[in-house]
């Protein structure tokens, strides 16, 4: 039964933690650094 | 007189690219002759000379597109063996293997046979090639790609992301489940980026082929995780009639100056559109003998006139842009 409860509570904190990660993170955002220019044909 | 066999998505971009500039008979041909007649019809108000047609007429054309669904390999073979040259916009690795097979019989017929003028491949190799001139040495390729061009694209992009892909290392030819090695490919606005799979992809074939001097060649193209959950399925739900917008992404390393340089152009537009514009370029540029030697081509190989057709790529609409850095 203890070993159980321990699971369940590592559980929802992973959960817990990856939700919030998940959520909060910073994810995919515009370039930074750089960009896209239209191409010219390289003579 | 130019052929095109199959009016689906490619063989309409392949037929409006043509109808614009050239002035030459353009004959359709589609297994659904509505389909064929459809086009030719709607057609016919900027060119006169495109009419639809039946299989055994297209053999009377100097060049044939093919633009239908893979396998390409059968019909090349019937049109080569009555020296027809042939532009195949096929991206299935196993068909691009056979359709190089065909080069013998090419020669034999005095006919020009093109593999892989599409997206990728095709734009990627007359990119790379064009890249490759702003370098002393180039030793890597990686080429990603977003999105799909009509429902066999689509369904071949199904495939690619079950098989095995292939990647030319240091030498070797490396074999990796298709769906894994995840990289995050950034692609021109407005499609940005995309995680990027390995993919049974013929590109690193025909790319390795245009340039044999490279070290390392690899493809990619994005994927959701739905995508690589059923990829291993069959199609549970019909593509849609055409994928929205794309991007074809190319990054090439290599030295200049004893110095290591990257260079990354990308193209966001439609596969479709893409894969129409560049075959209908190949066409032409073989209908008017501006490609004329017997044998099997792929883009980007140094005895095609890869500058002229990129040229005529970017005139007829196609844009391509190059990542600087800050």
């Amino acid at each position: 039964m203890k070993l159980l409860r321990r699971a369940l509570l590592a559980l929802s904190v992973a959960s817990a933690v990856a939700g919030v990660l998940r959520f909060k993170g910073k994810g995919v955002g515009a370039i930074k650094q750089g960009g896209w220019r239209k191409f010219t044909d390289k003579k | 007189m130019i052929g095109i066999f199959g009016a689906g998505v490619v063989g309409a971009r392949v037929a409006e690219s043509l109808s614009i500039e050239s002035q030459t008979s353009i004959l359709v041909y589609d297994s659904s002759q509505i389909v064929a007649q459809r086009l030719a019809r709607r057609l016919s108000e900027t060119n006169s000379l495109i009419k639809a047609t039946n299989r055994s007429e297209l053999h009377r054309a100097k060049v044939v597109v093919l633009a239908g669904p893979s396998p390409h390999t059968p019909v090349a073979k019937e049109f080569l063996g009555k020296g027809v040259s042939i532009v195949s916009t096929s991206d299935d690795i196993a068909d691009c293997l056979n359709l190089l097979s065909l080069s013998e019989l090419a020669t034999e017929n005095k006919a020009t046979l093109i593999i892989g003028a599409a997206s990728s491949p095709g734009m990627s190799g007359l990119l790379v090639r064009n890249l490759s001139k702003a370098f002393d040495s180039i030793d890597e390729v990686h080429i990603a790609l977003h999105g799909t061009g009509g429902p066999a694209c689509a369904r071949q992009h199904h495939r690619a992301l079950s098989g095995q892909s292939i990647g030319w290392h240091d030498g070797e030819w490396l074999r990796r489940p298709a769906g894994s090695g995840r990289e995050l490919c950034w692609f021109p606005e407005p499609v940005g980026a995309y995680d990027c799979y390995r993919g049974e992809l013929p590109d690193p074939l025909l790319i390795k082929r245009a340039f044999p001097e490279l070290v390392r060649v690899t493809a990619r193209v994005s994927a959701t995780r739905r995508d690589r959950v059923f990829a291993r399925l069959p199609m549970l739900i019909p593509p849609r009639a055409e994928g929205g917008m794309g991007g074809l992404r190319v990054e090439v390393r290599g030295t200049k100056n004893g110095e290591r340089v990257v260079d990354v152009v990308g193209v966001a537009e439609r596969v479709g559109q893409v894969a129409g514009v560049v075959s209908g370029c190949v066409a032409r540029s073989i209908s008017v003998s501006e490609i004329s030697q017997p044998g099997a081509f792929v883009l980007g190989e140094s005895s095609l006139p890869n500058e002229a057709l990129l040229s005529r790529v970017m005139a007829s609409g196609v844009q391509a842009h190059s990542f600087v850095r800050a």
